[in-house]
């Protein structure tokens, strides 16, 4: 008789009862589960520690030979340098607030990316060398000892995660997980083991100030490029001014909004909006990039890629800085970049705006506004025409990217500006929004095509809140204000949600914007037919508000 | 009582049986919360169960019921299992799993041969539905291997027209 499995053999992953102690059972790695690996030749560009080629598929990742030594000093040092770190260390009472949070982990099933145990993986080598308990007692505490699996499971945690901070808002003692996996991946980088898909914009920034490494002089036409695309649609040629000393304002925003669709549109959104307030500002070929892959690297990686907005500030002489839309670019300004490069140079002061005249009073200290304060201010003082009806053919919700919204506070801002460009809003659940959030899965240096299963399932409590919204109100938009979600929303949206798509804040905003002396808008930025709207009633249509 | 009262009778024992398969092939320090977290946002992947597990019963018990709707409640479920890590069969192997909760508690009930019959006849119901959740399971790999096309695409989708534009010597920087 043939012997077959019986279903349930087939789908257990593991049996019932677990054979081994949690912390012994070791990750698989399948693909689709891991990113690739940093090349050597980035890795030695970057002066980065021991580079060398390695496979996370293969059992051997060519470690150095000291390794153990590299890695326990450098923990050590961190120890030492961040007092974060050692308390994140000593007082979690591993309650389990944080254990269900995880988008990761409500995606996987997998117990070790509870961020209470990611964190433990850590945390139980930590007690071997730093604790007199883990000393003494070992494993009998929880305590363990460095091995080549340790390394990798490290490896494999450490980029499931994409510090999005949630587990951290239900932490009753605020233990920032986020900052326990920068740590990990900045001990990781120290024998030589980074990701593809971060060191090499990484590199591209560090030569030439982009995640592409595009070039200024292509850097310029490709932006030229999208003002013509302005033009096509509104028949008004927005200014592109570049490097402009003496510009009352500098413009940042990540650089996938000038190279990726549809961060694209967003970016004629804002050309289109600067022109019509005809803004004193400039964009900059050195500073072409708002995004900061540094800081899924190291901190000093992070501090040296940011450094270039406080020096464009300075050489271009500008008063302040506005910043696009965009995730990871606003944490490190909001709360490391004063630390990192600052104080801001001489010649910038506390921003207002030229427009309304208010003050940015949070912003003094960095010098730097986001563009969703900036336009909700513009609203709120009646300096825009806006045609929401536009935007009627859309019924829109809005997803919280994870860093503006926990890392600065700045929720209700797009809300703001969303419903004044839109007619039709929806927000999703309670618990997925504002503060709680879920992430878009991909966040962090994470958002790469090879690991689009692990993206899937990582972002399916947003895809599941987003679905909820079509279902039950017909929501066929999402906005956001993260150039990385513009990238990785549409896939996640297509995949849970299929009909639903994505976009920025600003590419509302000049869909909706009545400009002087603009054309009959009969298409939108993307160049599709405004639904039931033909040329005579474009016509009646101008001027409304 | 026929086939379909028994059925009805014991949903709710043996769907909580099935899920408790379904939840026993996670890890053990993860069913728990599988098990007692029922806010369907705070905890996706047991509601996905829930909604999958409610129509298909319905629809292997004889029901009435559509193919369109039992998809649609197994949709989700089906896209989470797709996307998890592990092989086909170990996504799409939990159908299965209620066959031998079925045969403890509805095949005893059935003491003439039109009352296996019956039952046969539903268990191939949970065949054809297993098959359905297979297209569905494809159509959701197929719309990963896209998105990953699409993405490379989009990625540099205004340099690639750049770069036409200039080889074709119609791009003039403004």
């Amino acid at each position: 008789m043939a012997k077959l499995p019986t279903p349930q053999e087939l789908i257990a992953t593991r049996p019932p009862f677990p054979k081994a102690h949690w912390l012994d059972v070791k990750p698989e790695f399948a693909p689709g589960c891991f990113c690739y690996p940093a090349k050597k030749e980035t890795m030695e560009l970057l002066h980065m520690p021991n580079p060398h080629e390695w496979d996370p598929a293969a059992d051997d990742w060519g470690l150095p030979e000291n390794w153990e030594q590299v890695l326990c000093d450098a923990f050590a040092e961190r120890l030492e340098k961040h007092r974060s770190l050692k308390l994140f260390m000593d007082i979690c009472v591993r309650c389990g607030a944080c254990a269900d949070k995880c988008h990761f982990f409500l995606g996987t099933n997998d117990p070790k990316n509870m961020p209470v145990l990611r964190a433990e993986l850590l945390r139980s080598l930590y007690r071997r060398d730093h604790t007199m308990l883990g000393k003494i007692l070992g494993k009998a505490v929880g305590a363990r000892s460095w091995d080549k699996s340790v390394v990798k499971e490290l490896f494999y945690y450490a980029y499931q995660c994409t510090e999005c901070r949630r587990c951290s808002l239900f932490c009753p003692y605020g233990i920032d997980t986020a900052e326990i996996t920068m740590i990990v991946r900045e001990l990781l980088h120290e024998v030589g083991l980074g990701t593809h898909w971060i060191m090499d914009p990484v590199k591209n920034c560090s030569f030439t100030g982009n995640h592409l490494g595009i070039q200024p002089h292509s850097f310029v036409e490709i932006v030229e490029m999208l003002a013509d695309d302005c033009e096509t649609v509104t028949g008004i040629r927005p200014k592109t001014p570049f490097n402009k000393k003496n510009a009352e304002i500098l413009f940042i925003t990540p650089s996938g909004d000038v190279f990726a669709d549809p961060g694209i549109y967003t970016f004629m959104g804002y050309l289109l909006l600067f022109h019509e307030l005809d803004l004193d500002y400039t964009l900059s070929t050195y500073a072409s990039e708002g995004g900061n892959f540094g800081s899924f690297t190291s901190f000093n990686m992070a501090k040296k890629l940011n450094a270039k907005m406080y020096a464009e500030a300075e050489r271009l002489n500008v008063k302040w800085i506005l910043g696009g839309e965009c995730g990871h670019m606003w944490r490190v300004i909001n709360q490391y970049m004063d630390t990192y490069n600052g104080p801001a140079p001489a010649n910038m002061i506390p921003p207002v705006s030229p427009v309304t005249g208010t003050p940015f009073a949070n912003a003094a200290s960095t010098k730097m506004v986001h563009i969703a304060e900036f336009t909700a201010d513009l609203i709120y003082h009646n300096k825009l025409k806006l045609d929401p009806g536009r935007n009627d053919h859309i019924i829109t919700t809005f997803h919280d990217s994870c860093n503006p919204s926990r890392g600065m506070g700045l929720l209700d801002e797009p809300r703001y500006v969303l419903k004044a460009v839109c007619n039709n809003f929806v927000e999703m659940p309670e618990n997925t929004i504002r503060e709680q959030t879920f992430c878009c899965g991909a966040g962090s240096g994470l958002n790469t095509e090879e690991i689009m299963e692990l993206r899937m399932r990582a972002g399916m409590p947003r895809g599941n809140a987003l679905r909820h919204v079509q279902q039950q109100f017909g929501v066929n938009h999402m906005a956001c204000i993260c150039a990385i979600d513009r990238a990785t929303l549409p896939p996640l949206a297509n995949y849970w949600a299929p009909g639903v798509t994505v976009s920025g804040l600003h590419e509302l905003v000049a869909n909706a914007l009545v400009m002087t002396g603009e054309q009959k808008r009969t298409m939108d930025l993307r160049q599709e037919d405004l639904p039931g709207v033909d040329e005579d009633e474009a016509d009646g249509r101008e001027g409304g508000e | 009582m026929n086939l379909l009262e028994y059925f009805r009778n014991d949903k709710e024992d043996i769907l909580r049986l099935w899920t408790g398969a379904v939840y026993a092939a996670s890890p053990f320090e993860t069913k728990g919360l599988l098990r007692t977290v029922t806010d369907p946002f705070g905890n996706p992947g047991a509601d996905m169960i829930r909604e999958a597990a409610g129509a298909l019963y319905d629809a292997v018990a004889g029901e009435e019921t559509t193919a369109a709707d039992v998809k649609s409640a197994m949709e989700r479920f089906v896209k989470l299992r797709a996307v998890q890590q592990g092989t086909p069969s170990q996504a799409l192997g939990v159908f299965y799993l209620l066959k031998p909760v079925m045969r403890e508690r509805l095949l005893p009930h059935c003491s003439t041969p039109d009352d296996v019959n019956d039952y046969l006849t539903a268990e191939s119901r949970l065949d054809s539905l297993a098959l359905l959740a297979f297209d569905m399971y494809m159509a959701a790999r197929e719309t990963l291997a896209e998105s990953r096309v699409k993405e490379i695409r989009n990625q540099h989708a205004q340099i690639t027209r750049w770069a036409r534009a200039f080889r074709g010597g119609s791009f003039i920087a403004g």
